[in-house]
Formats: structure tokens, sequence, C-alpha cells
């Protein structure tokens, strides 16, 4: 059976951009082949996530599986991809 | 220097956002005094010793954003609030560009060369063997550096097999091109401004953010905000820092209010023509080389550091002056704003009369999300007719303004790139007097790479460059960056 793959949008609206967001996009030199070949890996438009005010939740947002996330650094990308992988 | 979009520069853009967004609610004066407490909560884990220092270093970030010299206007009994009001009701006084948080700085110990554990004090010791000083003690088995003899080569760091020898640098120190930063004698970051050359190499490289630009930001958003007629004169460098075309970018900056958005490519072009027309008489006249003039820290490295090479740099204006000229005429009474990644700019714009202030990518990109602005949404502004200056966009990119000079010149013309400068280039230009360069045309570039890493820029050049390519941004990242084939 053919393995499911994990779709995953990295938000590139400006907010995200300048946050953070742009680094992420660089996914095809920090994330291991092993993870890579498990996902589809997009750039969107806002996520919406910016929106909401909340001292918490900042810039830049990712969206693994329908889920958002907030605050996603390199290390928080590589462990949501693995979370999903076993979820 | 550090990765572009590290902690404290993810941190810093947080700041300068949530300052714009309470003044463009007209709540800045009462929330500001809180924002320290707003943005660094109790709960969080810090990143300097405690939350209550971060909480310091967001007032001084305020400051400087506001435009403080920190180093002379640092009044603890005086709250944010009159800083601000002070910030609305003064003129700017932009001079000097950089300015020092002493009590962020680490003080970091002096530069050394230091022996690890990783030793295993081997029968060869070429460490031992290739120390030009004799600086290096055997104690119990075990190699170790005397620091009285050590002149920092590097050598025994080389030759150790088991890499068991590390340098420890001072970053600041480090990558400043002219010695112009140094601690003081109580062990804290000092710059010396009658020799510092404004290329942001040392607030780019301090991992504490203790070397800070003062910013016009504030000055601007007021402009904006009371409606006065303004004009954007954007660098070459921006196309590829936001997520969207050149066309969506100006379209952007328009929504901020500007009246107009200008390329300063097209001053490019009039740099590049003067400079193609003098380079080819001074071929003609068997002159020797000649210098670019369009990085503003080069100039000011020749005029405090090298003197020897002023008459060797071309008298053409930057381009920023001559899109200045231009501007000044299409739009009189306007007020012409700069945006690009150089803090040399700043301080090259206080000469320009017709310039009124001078902001960088960063601090446009907090404008643009304070205003909920957003780049990849934004229908695209028309692009004006640029058939004449194209080519000059890549006056951003090391090699570029060579290349446009080139094409503007029947002759063939020799060049050479000085793509960085570092302690080692200056060296070497001081050198150019006695043994000249064997090229027609140099041109130096004080940021590796060009412009596009200037300290002002958002988005790492690798990525830049991409986009800059027309690849479109949700597949910037498609194809691994050592990569040679085009994304």
């Amino acid at each position: 059976m053919a393995q499911r793959k994990i779709a995953v949008k990295i938000c590139v609206g400006t907010a995200c951009f300048v946050q953070g967001g742009a680094d992420l996009l660089l996914y095809e030199d920090f994330l291991e082949p092993s993870l890579l070949e498990r996902c589809v890996i997009e750039g969107t438009g806002c996520l919406g996530g910016c929106k909401v005010q909340d001292a918490k939740s900042g810039a830049p947002f990712v969206e693994v599986d329908g889920n958002v996330h907030a605050n996603v650094t390199v290390d928080r990308l590589r462990q949501l991809i693995k979370e999903a992988i076993d979820a | 220097m550090l990765e572009r979009n590290n902690q404290y520069a993810l941190m810093k853009r947080k700041i300068d956002t949530e300052v714009l967004k309470a003044f463009f609610a007209g709540t800045l004066e009462k929330r500001v005094d809180s924002l320290p407490i707003d943005i660094i909560p109790r709960d969080r884990d810090p990143n300097r010793c405690c939350v209550y220092k971060e909480r310091a270093m967001v007032r001084y970030r305020i400051m400087a954003l506001l435009g403080f010299d920190i180093e002379k206007d640092d009044d603890e009994y005086k709250p944010l609030a009159d800083y601000v009001s002070e910030a609305l009701h003064a003129e700017p006084k932009p001079l000097p560009t950089l300015t020092t948080i002493a009590v962020g700085c680490s003080g970091c110990p002096d530069e050394q060369y230091r022996i690890t554990d990783s030793c295993r004090g081997c029968f060869a010791r070429p460490c031992l063997a290739n120390c030009p000083k004799d600086a290096i003690a055997f104690i119990n088995g075990r190699a170790h550096i005397v620091e009285e003899r050590c002149i920092k080569c590097g050598k025994c760091l080389e030759v150790c097999p088991f890499h068991a020898v590390i340098h420890v640098p001072v970053p600041c120190e480090a990558s400043c091109p002219v010695g112009a930063v140094h601690k003081n004698a109580d062990g804290f970051v000092e710059i010396d401004h009658d020799t510092c050359i404004d290329c942001g190499h040392c607030a780019q490289s301090c991992p504490f953010g203790a070397i800070v630009e003062r910013s016009s930001l504030l000055h601007l958003a007021n402009l904006l905000k009371e409606g006065r007629e303004a004009v954007a004169m954007i660098a070459p460098a921006i196309e590829g820092q936001f997520p969207g075309s050149l066309a969506q970018i100006m379209a952007g900056i328009k929504a901020l209010g500007f009246a107009d958005v200008v390329e300063v490519a097209e001053g490019a072009h009039v740099t590049a023509e003067h400079e193609a027309e003098e380079v080819a008489a001074r071929i003609a006249a068997e002159q020797g080389f000649m210098t670019t003039s369009c990085c503003p820290a080069y100039m000011n490295l020749v005029d405090k550091h090298v003197p020897a090479l002023s008459g060797r740099r071309s008298g053409a204006l930057s381009p920023m002056a001559y899109t200045a000229e231009m501007c000044r005429k299409r739009n009189p009474d306007a007020a012409l704003v700069f945006i690009g990644p150089c803090l040399a700019k700043k301080v090259e714009a206080v000469r320009i009369e017709e310039i009124e202030t001078v902001i960088t990518f960063s601090e446009l990109a907090v404008l643009l999300v304070a205003r909920g602005i957003d780049i990849k949404e934004i229908s695209p502004h028309e692009l004006p007719d640029a058939a004449l200056y194209a080519d000059c966009r890549e006056f951003a990119v090391s090699q570029g303004v060579a290349h446009a000079v080139q094409r503007r010149t029947n002759r063939p013309v020799q060049v050479m790139n000085i793509d960085g400068v570092d302690k080692k280039t200056v060296r070497l230009m001081r050198t150019w007097e006695k043994r000249p360069p064997e090229a027609d045309l140099v041109e130096v570039m004080c940021c590796e790479g060009g412009c596009l890493s200037g300290p002002g820029v958002l988005v790492n050049p690798k990525i830049a460059m991409r986009l800059r390519q027309g690849t479109e941004v949700g597949k910037v990242g498609a194809r691994p960056i050592g990569d040679k084939k085009r994304a």
C-alpha cells in the first residue's frame, strides 16, 4: 500500500514571511530525506493565524495535515512532521 | 556574521511591529511603557539571564527605534512615553547611525586560542613544532597556550590532528573592517564613531543585540499618518525581499500611503553611464584603475582610512543621489524616502538635502505588517517602462555594477571585484598606491555578495536570489540550495 503523504503548508503571507517563514522555505536543506519523501510541502497564502490577537500565538504559521501551528521554527517543523508521520 | 533571521532579529522585528501597531492605533504613548511586559511575559523562557533583563533590553530597543542615541540619551528615570512625545515633536538627528547598549553587551572575553580537553598530548606535537612564538607548553602531558607569548596566528589550530584547538573571537571586533569597535576599560563594547564607516557589520554580528542602528521609522510613520506627500525610492535589492513580484512590492508600498514609488535603478543607470564614460577616458589616457563609488560604506572607508584612493574613485554620484534629483524635479514638494538594505545610506542621505529620511527593508516590513498589508495577495502596481535601466537592478548583486558599466561602454574593460570588505581587504587596498590592481575598474561592495546581504535586509540572500530569478515564492525551497539547476 502506498504511504499516505502528509500535507504541509507554509504560510508565505507577508507577516509570516518576515517573521522567519522565509527560512522555512529552505526545507530541502534542513529536512532529512526520510521525512521529505513522506510529505508534500508547499507555500500558501495567509492562513489567517495572524489575524487572531493572542500573545502566545505568533507568526510564522504552518499547517500540517489540516492543523495550523504557530511560532514554527525549523526544529519545530521537523518535530511536527515526525509527529504527523507517527500518528 | 550571524544567520539572517536569528532569534534576536525576529524579536527586534516583533518589538518594532508592536510599537508601530500601537502608533497607528493612536495608543502608543499610553501603551509604550507596558510594551516590554507585554512582549516579554513573566512565563517566557528567557534567552538572557532573566525576563527582567529582557524587558530592559526591549526598552532600549524601543528607544533606538524612536531614533534616540542610547549612548547619550539614556535616562533611566524617563518613561518611554516621554521619549515618544519627544521623538514626535523634535527634528530627527540621525547621526551617528549606530549606537551601543552597554548593559546588553555580554563583555565577551578577549579573542583567544584555547586548547581543549580533546588534546591527546601526542608524540608528534605539531602545535609545538609550528608555533612561531614558542607559546605552547606541555603541562601534565597536555598542550597549553602561554597567553603572554601567543600572537593569535592560529597555526596550532590548523595543524592539530584532533581539532583540539579552538578559536574564540569577539564577534563585533572580528567583524569590523577598520577596528572601530573595541571593548572599553570595563570590558564592554564601544564604537569609535570617528573611525567607524557605518557598514553595520558589527550590529549584524553581535549575538546579544548590544549594537543597534537608530531608526527613523517613527518619523516616517508620523509623516505618512499626517498625510504628507511622500515618495518612496526603492533600492535595487528590494526584489526578492518580500513574497511577491517587484510590481506587488511597489503596490504594497503605495498602499502605505506613498504618493509614488520610484526605482533607484533609474538613478543607477545614470551612475553607470558616468562611470562608463570615466573609465573609458581613463583607459584612453592610461591613468590606471578607477573604483566604483556607489557603496557608501566604501566611500567612508576611503575618506577615513585609505585617503590615497580618494582620486581613484569615480566622480559619479550614487544611484540614490541621482534618483533624488529626478524625484525632486517630478515632485517638488514631496518628502523623499529611501528604502534600502544599507545603514551607511542613512549617513550618506544626511548630506543630500533632498532626502527626508532612510529606512531599511526590515523597517519597511514592519510598516507593512503593522498596516496589515499582504504583498502576496495585493494586485500588482503598473511597472514603468524600465528598458533603459532594467539591468541596473543588478546593482544590488556583486559584479552587477561592473556589468552595467561594461555594457555602457564600447571599450573592453578589465574588471576586478571586491566582494565584501574585511580587515584583510582594507590591508590590500592600502597597497594599491604602490602596487595598483591589474584592472581598469574595481567594483567595491562592502557586504559580501552585494547589497543583498546588507545589514537591513530581511531574507536569506539565497532565497532572495531565487525570488529575483522569478521562482514562485511557494516553490522557492523546492530544490536544495547547492543545486545549480535553476528552480
